[in-house]
C-alpha cells in the first residue's frame, strides 16, 4: 500500500517535550476519571469511553508511530492535524450522543412531572369525595 | 358532553382567581382545571381555594407540557371537548365558550384569532407593539404556508379541542412552540382546524418578556421547527 503515500514525504511530528506533556495529561485524565467512577460521580457506561479516550492518548504519546499511521490514512502531512482533526470528531460524536441522551432525559422528566401532576389531581378529588 | 376547561398558569396570583370565576360563569357544566406550572407564588392555593381542580407540575416545564397535561387528565378521565384560555386574563371565557360550540359543531380544534377579520367590532382591536406584529405575521406566514390553511394568529392560546385532537396531542406535543407547531401538526393528521374571530383583552398584570431581539431569534426557531414539522412522518389520527 505504500504507493497511496510517498515515504520520502516530510512528516511534521510531536516534540518530545509534547509526547510527555501528552503523556502526563492522559494520565493525569484516566486518575482523575478512575477517580470519578470510585466515587460514584459517572455512570459506568460513560466513564468506559471516557477511559478508553485516556488509553488513546497515553498510546499516541507513548508511540508516535500510531499518530503517523493516522495522519497518513487522512492523507495530511502533519501530525498535529491529524491529532486536532481527530480529536474534534471524538468530540463530536460524544456531544451529540449526549445531547440526545439530554433529549431523552428531559422528555422523561416531563412525563414523570405530568404524571405526578395528575396523580395530584386524582388524590384530592377522592380526599375531597369522602368529606362530602 | 363532559367538558373540561383548564387554564395553564405560572405565577399567576393576581388573576387567577378572577379567570376561574369568568370561566365558571361562561362555560356552565365544565369542570375547571388549573395546570400550574411549578408557580412558586400561591397560584396553585387560590385556585384551589376557588373551587378549581389544580393540577401542580413540580417545576417549570413551559407550557407544551402544561398543556399536554391537561390533555392526558382529560382523555384519562373520559372529557369529550376540553377549552383552554390563559391564566393572566386576556382571554375571556365567553369567548372560550364559541369555540367549545365551534368543537360541538364539528370542528377537531378551534383557535381564537385576535387579527381574524370579523371579530368583534365593538371591542377595540387588541393593541400589540410594531416588533410583535411582525412577529405574528411572519409566523401566520409560515404556518399557512406549510398548512396551506390560512391561519392569522398561530401563538393563539385560546382554543377548544375534541377527543380526536387532545389524543394527537396527549402522544406529541412540542414543547418550546406548542401553539405554533401544533397547528402545522394537527393539519398534517388530517384533523379539521377552525380559526375563530375572537377579542382579547390587554393584559391586566406584567408585561411580555419578548423584546424585538428575542422575537428575531423566535422567528428563526419557529422557521427551523417548522421545517423539521414539515419532515416529520405524518401521525395517524382516526
Amino acid at each position: 500500500m505504500s504507493f497511496l503515500y510517498a515515504a520520502t514525504e516530510p512528516v511534521v511530528r510531536l516534540t518530545p517535550q509534547a509526547r510527555i506533556l501528552g503523556a502526563v495529561l492522559a494520565i493525569a485524565f484516566m486518575a482523575l476519571i478512575l477517580d470519578l467512577i470510585r466515587r460514584d460521580k459517572l455512570l459506568e457506561r460513560y466513564s468506559i469511553v471516557w477511559f478508553l479516550l485516556g488509553i488513546a492518548m497515553l498510546l499516541g504519546a507513548i508511540f508516535p508511530v500510531l499518530l503517523e499511521w493516522l495522519a497518513r490514512a487522512m492523507g495530511v502531512r502533519d501530525v498535529t492535524i491529524a491529532l486536532f482533526s481527530a480529536t474534534l470528531l471524538v468530540l463530536l460524536a460524544l456531544s451529540l450522543n449526549f445531547s440526545g441522551v439530554a433529549a431523552r432525559q428531559s422528555k422523561q422528566i416531563t412525563r414523570l412531572a405530568q404524571q405526578q401532576a395528575i396523580d395530584g389531581v386524582e388524590e384530592e378529588s377522592e380526599a375531597s369525595e369522602l368529606r362530602d | 358532553m363532559r367538558k373540561l376547561v383548564f387554564i395553564p398558569a405560572w405565577n399567576e396570583e393576581r388573576s387567577i382567581e378572577a379567570v376561574i370565576a369568568d370561566a365558571r360563569e361562561h362555560v356552565p357544566g365544565a369542570d375547571v382545571m388549573v395546570v400550574d406550572d411549578g408557580s412558586t407564588d400561591r397560584t396553585a392555593a387560590l385556585a384551589r381555594r376557588a373551587g378549581a381542580l389544580v393540577a401542580s407540575l413540580p417545576f417549570n416545564q413551559g407550557v407544551g407540557a402544561a398543556h399536554q397535561t391537561a390533555y392526558i387528565f382529560a382523555l384519562r378521565h373520559g372529557y369529550e371537548i376540553c377549552g383552554q384560555l390563559d391564566g393572566d386574563g386576556q382571554h375571556p371565557a365567553s369567548e372560550v365558550a364559541r369555540l367549545i360550540s365551534e368543537v360541538e359543531a364539528g370542528a377537531d380544534l378551534a383557535v381564537g384569532s385576535r387579527f381574524a377579520e370579523d371579530a368583534n367590532p365593538d371591542v377595540p382591536e387588541y393593541k400589540s407593539t410594531f416588533a410583535r406584529r411582525i412577529g405574528q405575521r411572519l409566523f401566520s406566514l409560515l404556518v399557512s404556508t406549510s398548512t396551506r390553511q390560512t391561519f392569522t394568529d398561530t401563538t393563539s392560546g385560546m382554543r377548544a379541542l375534541n377527543h380526536r385532537a387532545m389524543t394527537l396531542f396527549a402522544d406529541r406535543y412540542s414543547s418550546e412552540f406548542a401553539e405554533v407547531e401544533s397547528l402545522q401538526q394537527a393539519v398534517r393528521a388530517g384533523l379539521v382546524v377552525r380559526e375563530v374571530p375572537v377579542h382579547m383583552l390587554a393584559r391586566e398584570h406584567g408585561r411580555s418578556f419578548i423584546g424585538p431581539l428575542t422575537s428575531a431569534y423566535y422567528i428563526f426557531k419557529t422557521l427551523i421547527v417548522l421545517l423539521i414539522g414539515q419532515l416529520r412522518p405524518r401521525q395517524v389520527s382516526e
